[in-house]
C-alpha cells in the first residue's frame, strides 16, 4: 500500500512537473498574441508614461500628470495654439470684452455643447465650473480666488467675470486646465467636495476606465468640435523611467511621454536615427533659476552676485550634465515669449572667469580671504547635484580659490518649506509655469508685498522664492504690466524688469527645458503644447 | 492543567494581546509621520497657495491641535473603522484605496508563495537526502544566492532577459492597456477571469503574473530551503528514522512518508510571517514591476505625504501581521505536540 502510494506521488509529481512546464510555454507563448494585440491597428494609440495622476478632478489636479488628462477630455472658455503661446477661444466664440477699467470680462459662449453625461452646456455650467474651482479650495484654487471677485452667467450663452484688480494675463489663467467646463449633475459645490476617479467634461474624450496602472478614454460621439483621428488612447502607467523606457523599446507602448532620464533619452534619440522609432522635441516651458538670497553673506554685496553670473557656464552644464536636452536661459522669461530678452549673455556672458575674478575683488575677496558660498538643492534631483558638482569644479579650477561652493543636498519637503525662510545662501530650483504669461515668471519672483531695501523683502514672491529681493521700481513695473492691457507696452515694461533684473542678479537663469516624446513607426502627428501638453486628438497610427 | 485547556487559554490570551500589539503599532506609525519632514497643507495645496489657505486648511484637518489630541481624534476614528479620506486623492477614503490596490498585491503575494514553496521545498529535499553531491552543494548555493540576491537588481535583470531580450514575458504593469480588464469579482484578475469562464484573459493575467511572482518566489525559495534542507538533514538521523531504516523500509518512502512531514514544522512559522509580510507589501517588487500592489500605493502616499492614506495603510499591514501571527501561533500549537505554553 505505501509502495502504491509512493508511486502514485511520483506520478502526481510527474504530472504537476509536466504540467507547470507546460503552462509556462503556453504562458510564454501568449506574449507574442499579445504582443501583436497591442501593435495591431486597431486605431487605438497606447501611450506609456511615469506620470501617474492623483485626482482626475480638475478643481483639484495642479500636477502635470493629471492637468494633462484633465487638458485631453475637457475644453476651456481659451486654449492655446499648439506650439505657441497664443490663445484662441474654445468654449468662448470670441475674445472677451474687457470693460476699460480692466476689471469686467463679457465672454460670448458656444451653443451645441453637451457634456459627456448628456447634459447641455451654457454659461451657468461654465460659472458653476468656476464658480466650483475657486469654492471647493483645491490645490489651484488660489490662481482664480485671488484674481475673480464674483462670475455670472449674464445670459444663456454669455458669461461676465468681474474681477478684484485688473490683469493683464487672465485670458492665460482661463486656459489652465482645470478651469474647464465640468457637468454640474456630476460634481457638487462645496471645500473639500473632490471627485478624483470620475471625469465628466465636454472634451473630445471621455474617461472609459480609471484602473491602477491603466486608463481608457474613448471618443466622445457627441464632441462639438473637430473629432479625434484616433479611436481612443490606453493609457498605461509606469512606475519607474526603466520600466517605461523597456515598455517602449519592446514595442509594448506606441508612444512614450513623461518622464525618461537624460542617459534614456539620449539612448532613445540615438535609436531614432538608426531609424527604429522617431523622437519628437519641442521647447518646454520650464525653466532652472539659481536663487541668490541677498540677506545672506557675502550674497549681500552685488559683485558677489555678479561675480557668480559671470562664471557660470551654460553651455557646458548643459552639455555634460542634460547632455543637450535643453537649451541655454539668459533671461527671467523663456523664450516662449517674444517678450524674453538674453540680457544676462549681453552682460555677463558665459565661463566669463577673468570678469569673475574682478568682481570678487571689488568684493574684497582674494585667493587668501575667498568668498565661501553653500549652494543647496533638493537631494532627489541628481541634476542639480551634478550642476553644483560641476559648478565647484569648474570653480576650483578657473578662480584659484577666490570662491569656495559648498555642495548640500537637503530632502526635497525641508529644502521647499525652508527656502522662503531664507536658510539657503544659493538654492538650485525648476519652475513650472501655472498658465503662460511673462507674468507667471516675474510676479512670483520679484514682487515684494512688504519688506524695506534695507531689510529685503519680508513678505512676497521675493521672500517665498529665497531670494528676498526688494525693489521699489520692481514692484511699481510688476504692477504696471499687470495693469497695461496693450501687448506692445506690456512688452516694453517686461524689458524693464529684465533690464532691472539682470543688474541686480537676484536670480541666474541656467536652462529652459525641452520636451521629448518617443513613438514608434507608424504614429503620426504627435504634438506638445507648450504647457507640456501631449495633444492626444492628433496622434494617428 | 491538560494540554487542550492549556491551548484554550493561550489562544484567549493571544487574541486578547491582539490589540495591544496593534496599538503599539498604530502609535509608532503616528508618531514616525509627525516627525517626517514635510506639511501635509504644502503637500495638499502646494508651495505656491497663500499661507492663510494653508493655515486654514491645518485648522479644518486638526493638524493645528496638540499632537496628543491628534492621536486621541485618530484612535477614535479607528475604533469606528473609519481611516479617513486621502489628503492627495481629496474625496477617496483610504479604505477605498485598500480595496482598489489590495487585490493585486494578494495576487502576487499567493503565487509568489507557491513559487517559493514549490522551489524551495524541492531544492531543499533534494539538497538534504543526497549530503555530500553535487545536490548538497548546489542547494547550499541556491539557499545562500536567492537569500542574498537583492530584489530590485534580480528583478531588472529578469526583466532585461526575458522581457527585453527574450520577449517572453510583459516588462511591467498587471494587465495590457488595450485589453478591458476583467470584470471584478474578487479583484484576483486570475480568479475573476476563471469564475467568468473567460480562459484567454486567465491567460493574459497569469502571463503579466509570471515574471514579479516567479522573480519573488524565486528569490523566497532560498529562505525555504535553508529551513526544509537543516531540518531534513537533522530528521534523518533521528532515531525513529534509523529504525526505520533497519526494518527495510526504502529510503525513499522514508524521505516522503516520515522524514519531510515533520521537517516542515518549522515551514509552517516561516510561511505564514513570510505570507503576511508579503501581503504587507512587497515593495521593491511592486515598483520593480509596475504592479499596482497596495505597496507600491504606499510608496506614492509617502512620497506625498499623504498622512491618512500611510496611517491606513501601515494599520492594515499591521492588522494583517499581527492576525498572520496569531494564526500561525494557533496552527503550530495544534501540530507539533512539544509545544508548551
Amino acid at each position: 500500500m505505501y509502495s502504491l502510494s509512493l508511486n502514485r506521488w511520483g506520478e502526481i509529481g510527474k504530472f504537476l512537473s509536466c504540467f507547470c512546464l507546460c503552462l509556462l510555454l503556453v504562458v510564454s507563448c501568449a506574449h507574442k498574441q499579445q504582443t501583436t494585440s497591442q501593435t495591431t491597428n486597431d486605431g487605438r494609440i497606447t501611450i506609456g508614461t511615469t506620470a501617474k495622476p492623483r485626482t482626475l478632478d480638475p478643481a483639484d489636479a495642479y500636477e502635470l500628470a493629471a492637468l494633462s488628462l484633465v487638458f485631453n477630455m475637457s475644453d476651456r472658455l481659451y486654449t492655446y495654439e499648439p506650439g505657441s503661446a497664443e490663445i484662441k477661444p474654445q468654449l468662448a466664440t470670441a475674445p472677451a470684452k474687457v470693460s476699460p477699467d480692466g476689471l469686467t470680462y463679457t465672454i460670448p459662449i458656444r451653443k451645441g455643447v453637451v457634456f459627456h453625461d448628456g447634459t447641455p452646456f451654457n454659461a451657468s455650467a461654465m460659472e458653476f465650473s468656476i464658480q466650483r474651482f475657486i469654492e471647493n479650495k483645491g490645490k489651484p484654487s488660489f490662481l482664480l480666488s485671488d484674481t475673480i471677485d464674483k462670475v455670472k452667467a449674464t445670459g444663456e450663452y454669455e458669461l461676465t467675470i468681474q474681477l478684484k484688480r485688473p490683469f493683464a494675463a487672465f485670458p492665460s489663467l482661463l486656459a489652465f486646465s482645470g478651469v474647464c467646463a465640468v457637468s454640474p449633475k456630476a460634481y457638487a459645490l462645496g471645500a473639500g467636495q473632490f471627485k478624483p476617479s470620475i471625469f465628466v467634461g465636454t472634451g473630445p474624450y471621455k474617461l472609459a476606465n480609471y484602473g491602477t496602472d491603466s486608463l481608457r478614454l474613448d471618443v466622445f460621439d457627441q464632441y462639438w468640435g473637430e473629432k479625434p483621428v484616433n479611436k481612443g488612447i490606453n493609457i498605461q502607467i509606469q512606475s519607474s523611467p526603466v520600466n517605461l523606457f523597456n515598455a517602449f523599446t519592446t514595442n509594448a507602448v506606441d508612444v512614450a511621454y513623461l518622464s525618461l532620464k537624460p542617459d534614456q533619452i539620449r539612448n532613445l534619440e540615438s535609436g531614432a536615427k538608426q531609424g527604429k522609432w522617431q523622437v519628437i522635441s519641442a521647447q518646454g516651458s520650464v525653466v532652472s533659476y539659481m536663487g541668490l538670497n541677498r540677506n545672506q553673506k557675502p550674497l549681500d554685496k552685488l559683485e558677489v552676485r555678479q561675480a557668480i553670473a559671470s562664471l557660470i557656464d551654460r553651455e557646458l552644464i548643459n552639455q555634460r550634465v542634460i547632455f543637450g536636452q535643453a537649451a541655454s536661459l539668459y533671461s527671467m522669461l523663456p523664450t516662449t515669449f517674444n517678450a524674453s530678452e538674453p540680457l544676462f549673455k549681453d552682460k555677463y556672458g558665459d565661463g566669463q572667469y577673468d570678469k569673475a575674478k574682478k568682481l570678487l575683488s571689488a568684493a574684497g575677496f582674494s585667493p587668501s580671504h575667498p568668498a565661501i558660498i553653500p549652494i543647496w538643492h533638493s537631494a532627489s534631483s541628481a541634476i542639480y547635484s551634478s550642476v553644483a558638482q560641476t559648478l565647484k569644479s569648474i570653480t576650483d579650477k578657473e578662480l584659484n580659490g577666490m570662491v569656495q561652493f559648498q555642495i548640500n543636498p537637503v530632502e526635497s519637503a525641508t529644502f521647499f518649506k525652508e527656502i522662503g525662510k531664507g536658510l539657503y545662501p544659493v538654492a538650485l530650483f525648476d519652475w513650472y509655469p501655472d498658465f503662460l504669461d511673462p507674468d507667471d515668471y516675474v510676479q512670483p519672483f520679484l514682487a515684494c508685498e512688504k519688506g524695506s531695501v534695507s531689510q529685503g523683502c519680508t513678505t512676497g514672491g521675493s521672500q517665498a522664492q529665497g531670494s528676498f529681493y526688494y525693489s521699489e521700481a520692481m514692484n511699481k513695473l510688476i504692477a504696471q504690466e499687470r495693469q497695461e492691457l496693450k501687448p506692445e507696452a506690456r512688452k516694453q515694461i517686461f524689458a524693464q524688469i529684465q533690464a532691472l533684473e539682470t543688474d541686480d542678479v537676484p536670480y541666474i537663469p541656467l536652462w529652459q527645458s525641452k520636451d521629448y516624446v518617443f513613438a514608434q513607426k507608424g504614429v503620426s502627428h504627435v504634438q506638445i503644447d507648450p504647457t507640456q501638453n501631449l495633444i492626444y486628438k492628433s496622434i494617428k497610427k | 492543567m491538560s494540554r487542550s485547556k492549556a491551548l484554550q487559554f493561550y489562544i484567549v490570551s493571544r487574541i486578547i494581546l491582539a490589540p495591544l500589539q496593534l496599538l503599539t503599532i498604530i502609535t509608532i506609525v503616528f508618531l514616525l509621520l509627525r516627525a517626517t519632514p514635510g506639511d501635509p497643507a504644502d503637500a495638499i495645496l502646494g508651495g505656491r497657495a497663500p499661507e492663510n489657505a494653508k493655515e486654514e486648511l491645518r485648522q479644518q484637518l486638526g493638524l493645528n491641535l496638540p499632537i496628543w489630541l491628534q492621536y486621541i481624534n485618530y484612535l477614535g476614528h479607528l475604533v469606528k473603522f473609519d481611516l479617513g479620506t486621502s489628503l492627495t486623492s481629496r474625496g477617496q477614503e483610504v479604505w477605498e484605496i485598500i480595496g482598489q490596490y489590495f487585490p493585486a498585491t494578494l495576487e502576487l503575494a499567493i503565487f509568489s508563495m507557491a513559487v517559493a514553496l514549490i522551489v524551495g521545498i524541492t531544492v531543499g529535499t533534494l539538497s538534504a537526502s543526497r549530503p555530500g553531491t553535487v545536490f548538497d552543494l548546489g542547494g547550499r548555493l541556491f539557499g545562500i544566492i536567492t537569500y542574498a540576491l537583492p530584489m530590485f537588481w534580480a528583478g531588472m535583470l529578469l526583466q532585461l532577459i526575458f522581457s527585453v531580450q527574450l520577449g517572453w514575458f510583459p516588462n511591467s504593469n498587471r494587465f495590457p492597456p488595450n485589453l478591458p480588464v476583467p470584470a471584478t469579482i474578487t479583484g484576483l484578475y486570475t480568479v475573476d477571469s476563471l469564475l467568468s469562464l473567460n480562459f484567454g484573459e486567465f491567460l493574459v493575467s497569469l502571463h503579466y503574473l509570471a515574471l514579479p511572482s516567479l522573480t519573488l518566489g524565486i528569490l523566497l525559495s532560498g529562505i525555504f530551503e535553508r529551513i526544509v534542507r537543516v531540518n531534513l538533514k537533522q530528521t534523518l538521523q533521528a532515531d525513529y528514522v534509523e529504525a526505520a531504516r533497519a526494518r527495510g523500509i526504502p529510503e525513499r518512502r522514508i524521505l516522503v512518508t516520515h522524514a519531510l512531514k515533520n521537517a516542515l514544522i518549522p515551514v509552517i512559522t516561516v510561511l505564514g510571517l513570510t505570507f503576511a509580510s508579503l501581503l504587507g507589501g512587497a515593495i521593491l517588487t511592486e515598483v520593480t514591476f509596475s504592479w499596482p500592489g497596495l505597496a507600491n500605493r504606499l510608496y506614492q502616499a509617502i512620497s506625498d505625504r499623504d498622512y491618512p492614506t500611510v496611517q491606513g495603510v501601515l494599520v492594515f499591514f499591521g492588522a494583517i501581521v499581527v492576525s498572520a501571527s496569531i494564526l500561525i501561533d494557533i496552527l503550530n500549537a495544534y501540530v507539533d505536540p512539544r509545544i508548551r505554553y
